[in-house]
């Protein structure tokens, strides 16, 4: 039975070396980044740090 | 799921229902209470683990893969991952103690309503909102728009500087191209156009009174596009003068509603009162009686103890029918009133069965001044002034009437639409307005506002209008600002709670800009005018910053009342009644969109609406009848068309909705803003141009236009089998039979019985006072982090919100009795979720909370598939991790942001109530009843929630749990819960009290 459910020899290949291979590189990638660059995806903007400051001549209730 | 509606003939049904399918008990009905949960919302095992579902891996492979990821797993767990780096202040603000809260009051404006708010700051950051406690009229209590309305203060879209021609620019370039516009028109006296909304600051106007003095062929229209014209019309026919009508609904015994929804959250004030007179300890106190005629289904209609489907068009010729028997029976017409117009056109029994009406005579003659009439905004201008007449005979002491400044109605704007065509204008400024979406003539608009020299918009996120203008000015959110605003009790303030996040100003420092241009010695800036215009005339002893600390100075301003005008009566009742082919459109503001601005608020898009219970969209609402007649199912695409304008967009079907009636929400079809841009279909094009019926529009047509959506509705998500959940009682029943046919169960364990040695925390829900205004959910939401899911996964029953309220119908299709049942984690002491948890995640702690430990958690559900309530919430995907700035800024520090795969559910508040025991401990005292409130409690406007310590035998909450109403949800089960109801109260004529 489990003869017949199994995939083709190539897919299973595939799938047992494309896994570690995968994991592999992205564990060294965090171990020893290599590029600090923004990814392409994530706009300019949203990176930029919102400076939050108090406001002027509020008085608060309790804090 | 398809649902077809009954054939024919009575069918047994459950008593209480929520879904037409659950009415109607179809097998797919059947099947989805059998299921777990809906199709979809749980994956075979793959989107979560990335394996497809039946993906034919061998044991033998995958055996290989895990002993090669286990390998590198291990190098990869060598990396500390999302390290990030806390490091202190170089320069500490004064106000503020890292891990301690702030609160300042302010003020939060929406239309002419004003809702003084207290606003909780963290590291300077406004995270939550609650009414200000300090206000004689909310009492710590406000809508659930304003709670959500802190989000809008980090919307990414928010315009960050002045653009000209889609270009960034300074200020002083841009201020120097308005100066110029305005000092041309001024010189070849040309008019300018300042569209802006309400105005509800009185020293707003003031500086609106200074600009028109520099600048004297100003024309300022203040237009709401939601605030009604027929009530605005109606006002100025019966008091001859714009009005604001406050209901006082501690004085009313007896209260008839025209379409009013006056309970659906927007009015804390009113829904205080509301609940005040609804939670009562035994049969014998006294309760009002709530009468209800109206089209669509309101949140008011669903509390109503009698409720009659109404065509809006009719209302009007009913309560003038009221007004000629209340007249017949003794009741004074006021002078000049006739209403012999009426005669023609009405006749009773139609609409209202004759009994009923009978008895709502009766009970309004009865209650005399302590009875009112209130007509819905939306309503037509003569159901208004028939409700005016209608209270000016009771004497009705339970409304306010207050002059109120004027709102542009549709005829107004239409007037400036065609000045602007006819090239009148020098200039054009749109203050905190978005004609270009809200009116009705949308092309006609754009081509006339391109004939204006000068377009300048002033705003929070480009809009509709933005895009017309060549000027854009980035306004700051109103947490950022100074202002103040004139309530019935207190003039209140409002305060800046944080400096402002980009280089935005306030539209109030534009104008002294102008002021300064045209010649005038304005202000430096607006707080220093605010401040000077109150030490002169509103502060009277006091300091202004003793009102700053407060939010507010009470008194109650002397204005007189304006007087009702018989002579308007003739006119009104002559145009009640007009025949018409087709159905009858009601237009009506959104639950979450309001008019329209808040519809880039996630939140409020994700918060089900209270009736149909639709997120993210806003289908057409028919009625069961007409959906019949029309062979209409849930959720199939139809062509609604009126006069021309035709929409394509899905149907719901309506339980309650009167024949004859479409129901169509406001506010969505934007085209701009991240959230809002393809929600739902924009409505205004149906606005009619006349108004006196703007809201009402006869003639429409429905057809089936083909294809189906799948609606985001949670109505029918976390079924309970139809179990014994919700109990609502008459007063009779109330009095006799107080727990019904339901017993006590007698519960056998065979755990040792739970000890808490300190507290046991636990809730009362009182049915009676809650009316399903959401403000729990949105207290909650923005309290506890809960994340926003979007439509596709609402649709998969995915939705996040830790409290949900249950809508349950009673009786039959076209006109069931509602309950709503706020529905969260009941924290059981045998909490069957605990005992199926595999990694302890969920455990009791020794005050009685069920709570989560998040990173123990590892996603099996077990505990979600073993919880009876059905209040667990499961992180399907990643909803959080991606988020940037600003959005990160409206967290709560003290709650864990969730993670995917990982489950999460109400945790009562528990850093709110580790907040009262570090500081009670701190200064060496126990911990007061009432001191712990939870988000849901304190966000509740009817106060219907409550929270504290059972052990405590004085708390407030130990003496409800006893009370005769008071029941468990489920008690069968053994999962002894923390949350114990109160029987929802109805009060009929027949079972229930006598109204006087």
């Amino acid at each position: 039975m489990a003869d017949a459910d199994r995939k083709p020899l190539l897919d299973r290949a595939a799938a047992l070396l494309a896994g570690p291979f995968l994991l592999g590189r992205q564990a060294l990638s965090l171990v020893f980044p290599s590029d600090l660059e923004t990814p392409s995806e994530v706009p300019a903007l949203a990176l930029q740090r919102i400076s939050v400051t108090p406001p002027e001549h509020a008085i608060k209730r309790r804090g | 799921m398809k649902t077809r509606l009954p054939d024919h003939g009575p069918v047994e049904a459950p008593r209480f229902w929520r879904t037409l399918e659950e009415r109607v008990e179809t097998p797919e009905a059947r099947q989805a209470a059998h299921d777990e949960f809906l199709p979809g919302a749980v994956p075979a095992y793959d989107d979560v683990h990335g394996l497809p579902p039946q993906s034919g891996v061998s044991r033998r492979d995958f055996l290989g893969l895990v002993s090669a990821a286990a390998a590198l797993a291990a190098t990869v767990g060598c990396d500390r991952k999302g390290q990030g780096t806390v490091v202190p202040y170089t320069k500490r603000p004064v106000e503020v103690t890292p891990g301690v809260a702030n609160y300042y009051a302010s003020a939060f404006q929406e239309g002419r309503r004003v809702y003084p708010v207290l606003v909780k700051t963290r590291e300077g950051r406004p995270i939550h909102l609650t009414g200000n406690d300090e206000h004689p009229g909310v009492r710590g209590k406000t809508s659930p728009r304003a709670m959500a309305d802190v989000l809008r203060l980090y919307d990414p879209d928010r315009l960050r500087a002045p653009k000209a021609e889609g270009r960034t620019l300074g200020w002083t370039e841009a201020e120097a191209r308005l100066h110029g516009a305005l000092q041309a028109a001024k010189a070849t006296g040309k008019p300018v156009l300042l569209l802006s909304g309400a105005v509800a600051s009185p020293t707003r106007k003031a500086l609106l009174a200074d600009l028109k003095a520099a600048l004297p062929t100003l024309e300022h229209l203040a237009y709401e596009p939601a605030a009604g014209d027929a009530a605005e019309e109606a006002a100025r026919a019966s008091y001859g003068q714009s009005v604001a009508i406050q209901p006082r609904l501690a004085k009313a015994k007896v209260i008839l509603s025209l379409g009013a929804d006056f309970l659906n959250g927007e009015d804390p004030e009113t829904l205080a009162a509301w609940g005040a007179q609804r939670r009562l300890k035994s049969a014998k106190e006294p309760i009002n009686r709530l009468w209800v005629l109206e089209g669509p289904l309101t949140l008011t209609g669903t509390n109503a103890d009698h409720r009659y489907p109404v065509a809006p068009s009719r209302l009007a010729a009913l309560a003038f029918a009221l007004a000629r028997e209340l007249a017949a029976k003794g009741l004074p017409l006021p002078a000049g009133t006739d209403l012999s117009a009426l005669a023609a056109g009405f006749s009773e029994g139609v609409d209202v069965p004759a009994k009923a009406w009978a008895n709502l005579v009766k009970d309004l003659r009865h209650a005399g001044r302590n009875a009112v009439v209130l007509c819905g905004a939306q309503m037509p201008a003569a159901a208004h002034q028939a409700a005016h007449l209608l209270n000016a005979m009771l004497g009705s002491e339970a409304v306010a009437l207050s002059p109120a400044e004027p709102l542009a109605t549709t005829k107004d704007v239409e007037a400036a639409v065609q000045g602007m065509a006819a090239g009148r204008y020098a200039a054009a400024i749109f203050w905190d307005v978005n004609p270009a979406y809200t009116y009705a003539r949308a092309a006609a608009w754009k081509d006339a506002l391109a004939k204006v020299p000068l377009r300048a918009w002033v705003g929070l996120m480009e809009d509709e209008t933005a895009a017309q203008c060549q000027l854009l000015f980035p306004e700051n959110h109103w947490l950022e600002s100074w202002g103040d605003y004139s309530t019935p009790s207190a003039t209140v303030l409002q305060q800046p709670t944080v400096g402002t996040l980009y280089d935005t100003r306030q539209g109030e420092d534009l104008l002294l800009g102008m002021l300064k241009a045209l010649g005038a010695a304005p202000a430096a800036d607006y707080h220093t005018y605010l401040r000077a215009r109150w030490e002169k005339a509103v502060l009277q002893g006091g300091t202004f910053e003793q009102a700053l600390h407060d939010g507010l100075v009470k008194g109650d301003p002397k204005t007189a009342s304006p007087v009702f005008k018989g002579t308007s009566v003739a006119a009104a009742a002559g145009r009640t009644v007009k025949g018409s082919e087709g159905l009858e459109l009601v237009l009506f503001p959104g639950f979450a969109p309001h008019d329209g601005r808040h519809a880039n608020n996630s939140w409020l898009q994700e918060t089900p609406d209270p009736i149909s219970k639709m997120t993210w969209d806003n289908p057409v609402a028919v009625s069961v009848q007409d959906a019949q007649a029309l062979g209409i199912q849930e959720g199939d695409f139809v062509t609604l068309s009126l006069e021309g304008t035709t929409l394509r967009l899905p149907a719901v079907i309506q339980p309650g909705q009167a024949k004859g009636v479409l129901a169509l929400a406001l506010g969505y079809g934007r085209t701009t803003g991240g959230v809002a841009k393809g929600v739902g279909a924009n409505a205004y094009p149906f606005l009619g141009l006349d108004p006196t019926t703007a809201n009402v529009r006869p003639g429409a047509r429905l057809t089936k236009a083909g294809g189906r959506k799948e609606l985001s509705r949670t109505q029918s998500h976390h079924r309970m089998e139809g179990r014994d959940i919700v109990r609502s009682l008459t007063m009779d029943e109330f009095l006799h039979h107080p727990q019904g046919h339901h017993h006590q169960p007698e519960l056998v364990t065979l755990y040792e019985e739970q000890k808490f040695p300190d507290h046991k925390w636990g809730m009362v829900i009182d049915l009676a006072a809650c009316v399903g205004c959401s403000a729990c959910v949105v207290a909650c939401q923005s309290e506890n982090n809960v994340p926003v899911v979007g439509a596709e996964q609402v649709a998969k029953g995915r939705e996040m919100h830790w409290i949900r309220i249950d809508r349950y119908y009673e009786g039959e299709l076209e006109n069931p009795k509602v309950v709503h049942q706020p529905m969260l984690c009941q924290h059981c002491d045998s909490a069957p979720c605990e005992n199926v948890c595999p990694v302890n995640a969920t455990n009791h702690s020794p005050d009685g909370l069920n709570q989560m430990a998040y990173n123990r958690c590892v996603g099996t559900r077990y505990c979600a598939n073993n919880c009876p309530y059905k209040v667990r919430r499961f992180n399907f995907l990643e909803y959080t991790a991606y988020k940037t700035e600003p959005e990160t800024l409206a967290y709560n520090p003290e709650v864990t942001v969730r993670p995917r795969g990982v489950m999460e559910k109400c945790s009562f508040c528990v850093q709110r109530i580790n907040d009262v025991k570090i500081r009670a401990k701190g200064e060496g005292r126990s911990i007061l009843d009432g001191e712990v409130t939870t988000a849901c409690m304190a966000g509740c406007p009817s106060d219907a929630i409550v929270f504290g310590d059972l052990k405590d035998p004085k708390s407030r909450i130990a003496q409800l749990v006893t009370a005769t109403r008071a029941y468990k949800v489920l008690e069968e089960v053994g999962a002894k819960p923390a949350i114990t109801y109160l029987a929802d109260l109805k009060n009929p004529v027949e079972g229930g009290h006598h109204a006087n």
